[in-house]
């Protein structure tokens, strides 16, 4: 058994790149689940050794990847606590908030073995679950598009603002109708916990969609 | 408590939001699969009377089915709305049984994969003992029979490279692949050996009989793909045939192979150039058996191997969240001479020269501390290749990035 300290940056290196690469499953997962659109662009592909469906669009996919990118230098300093990927409808007020919430714990101890294995498996009860949302969830209007959103601790946003990690591509703070949600209702899915991270996901919908 | 396993079902598909199929619930309640579909029947049956939330199901169906004219079997997975029609396109419908419950409406049949695999993969040595599909003659071979199994397919091999000329060269090079060649092989590690390198420094006969146990390399595949691997074909002819006839000077590289089928056998690659180099008149030091009763274990999934001695688990990298480390046909592995210094019994200083396999890659330059852990085929140094074995996974789930040329012999000397 090893401690790591957060100041190994490998390792927090590390964590970041498992946590996005999930994350870009995850979001392509949502966008074909809750039908924001259409099938048809969608193709199978693996990922932890299971069927998953990935978009194939380029811009979408470039637009999920810069999203992603900018991200990791936030969870490698553990300073994102919640990535939130928001279905709005036309009027861009939200539908549907599926927030996933990130903690890291500040010191690793890491048992080398069914390390890696074990957050595999985690990961993939968390698509499962998400591949299944839709039993618990009500279909959203025609139309809808998405955003992601992420929380920061204290004042990581003001580094990233003055930096621009990806040009082109600035992050803005959020306006407060994308942030709050008329009458959310709150619907657990799937929560995890391993030795480098803690991960929650649940969804806030809106009670009345049309 | 007939009607326990109903509410089992209630609470999984309902509470849980679970997809319920006929193989994990066997194996969840540990019942026989025919018994797992008819729980699954009757429920649905039960709920439907009820009217209660709305459920999904999925069926698989199989029978036969004319396609483009050509009569097939078709054995299918449909979901419940399909499932009327489907049936009516079949000629013939064999059986027909649900395949899942659930409530969410799925849109792709990726989930039911991932249901069960999960599922099977903890139950991953037993996972048919429910199961309906037997065949008598399907039992796992003994070690003796793997052993002479492996015999019989160098034999035919080793026949035709009789007839090839004793030096090498790129010569004989696709002839040798006609062998078996198992499917999925990979690592074919060859690195050179052209009739240049006459070095003919060391007597490779120890080796011979270190590849004699093991299987032809089958280069098959890689003939095909890979150019080094036409060396790595007609080198084996020369070990084969020197095997046969009188003990050659090594005019190769001296290199070792032993076929890596990722599934079933190892690679180990022994002696590289430059350890030629190092040290020229060498005699090989053989090979003990504990070695060969490395191989003998074949493990079919990602399984660790069993070994008599604690030599690490190579097949534990394929279950883990790697990126294919050992998929690559870059790395490698050599065998290198390495000298244990030791405390024996009597508390007499021993040291033992010994050969530890590595895992090398060919530019040298990104070496990794290898996710493959060390062979110590020593048996007497059980705690160094424990310790071996916790640094380099250690050093491979933190996946540092220190890339050491070479594993020097203080590397053994691990920092406790």
């Amino acid at each position: 058994m090893t401690t790591l300290t957060r100041q190994d940056l490998n390792f927090g290196q590390v964590v970041a790149d498992i946590l996005c690469e999930f994350l870009e499953v995850a979001i392509h997962l949502i966008l074909y689940v809750r039908e924001v659109y259409p099938s048809g662009i969608f193709q199978k592909r693996k990922k932890y050794n299971v069927p998953v469906q990935m978009s194939c669009h380029p811009e979408l996919n470039q637009y999920i990847q810069d999203t992603l990118h900018c991200i990791k230098p936030l969870i490698e300093k553990n300073d994102a606590e919640k990535v939130v990927v928001v279905i709005m409808d036309k009027e861009h007020h939200p539908v549907e908030r599926f927030v996933f919430e990130i903690s890291q714990p500040p010191l690793l101890s890491i048992s080398a073995e069914t390390l890696l294995s074990h957050v595999e498996q985690l990961l993939r009860a968390f698509i499962l679950k998400i591949s299944v949302c839709d039993a618990v969830l009500n279909n959203n209007p025609p139309g809808c598009s998405f955003t992601v959103l992420v929380h920061t601790r204290e004042a990581a946003t003001r580094n990233m603002e003055k930096v621009q990690v990806i040009k082109d591509f600035p992050w803005i703070v959020a306006d407060e109708q994308e942030v709050h949600m008329k009458e959310p209702r709150l619907i657990p899915l799937k929560s995890m916990t391993s030795d480098i991270v803690k991960m929650q996901l649940y969804v806030e919908e809106r009670a009345q969609k049309t | 408590m007939d009607e326990l396993y109903l509410d089992n079902i209630d609470e999984y598909v309902n509470d849980h939001n679970k997809i319920v199929t006929y193989k994990w619930l066997s194996l969840t309640l540990g019942v026989h699969v025919n018994t797992a579909k008819q729980m699954l029947y009757h429920y649905l049956e039960h709920k439907r009377k009820e009217s209660s939330p709305q459920l999904h199901a999925t069926y698989l169906v199989s029978g036969k089915s004319v396609d483009n004219g050509q009569t097939c079997h078709k054995v299918s997975v449909v979901r419940e709305e399909q499932l009327e029609d489907f049936k009516s396109k079949m000629t013939l419908v064999v059986s027909i049984h649900v395949y899942s419950v659930q409530k969410a409406l799925l849109r792709d049949s990726g989930p039911l994969y991932s249901v069960d695999y999960d599922a099977v993969k903890d139950n991953l040595k037993n996972c048919s003992r429910y199961s309906s599909i037997r065949c008598a003659s399907a039992v796992p071979m003994s070690s003796v029979e793997l052993r002479q199994a492996r015999e019989k397919e160098q034999a035919p091999t080793s026949v035709p490279e009789n007839k090839k000329p004793a030096v090498n060269g790129g010569a004989s090079v696709a002839s040798k692949p006609s062998a078996k060649a198992p499917k999925g092989i990979m690592g074919m590690l060859s690195f050179k050996s052209t009739s240049k390198n006459q070095d003919g420094s060391k007597d490779i006969k120890p080796e011979q009989k270190e590849v004699a146990p093991t299987d032809p390399p089958k280069s098959k595949p890689a003939a095909k793909t890979n150019p080094m691997a036409n060396f790595f074909g007609s080198q084996t002819s020369e070990y084969d045939q020197t095997m046969i006839s009188s003990p050659l000077r090594s005019t190769e590289g001296g290199v070792m192979w032993k076929v890596v089928n990722f599934k079933t056998k190892r690679i180990e690659e022994s002696d590289s150039e430059e350890e030629k180099m190092e040290k020229k008149k060498r005699r090989r030091i053989k090979r003990p058996e504990p070695d060969s009763s490395d191989e003998d274990v074949i493990p079919d999934s990602p399984q660790p191997l069993e070994t008599k001695d604690p030599s690490p688990k190579k097949e534990v990298e394929a279950a883990q969240l790697s990126h294919g480390n050992s998929e690559t046909k870059v790395r490698k592995r050599r065998r290198v001479l390495k000298s244990h210094v030791f405390l024996d019994d009597e508390g007499c200083m021993v040291t033992e020269k010994g050969y530890e396999s590595e895992s090398y890659s060919e530019t040298e330059d990104d070496f990794q501390p290898s996710k493959q852990p060390r062979d110590n085929f020593k048996a007497k140094l059980p705690s160094s290749s424990k310790e071996n074995e916790k640094k380099s996974q250690k050093r491979s789930s933190a996946s540092s990035q220190k890339g050491t040329k070479q594993a020097s012999i203080t590397g053994f000397f691990q920092k406790k």
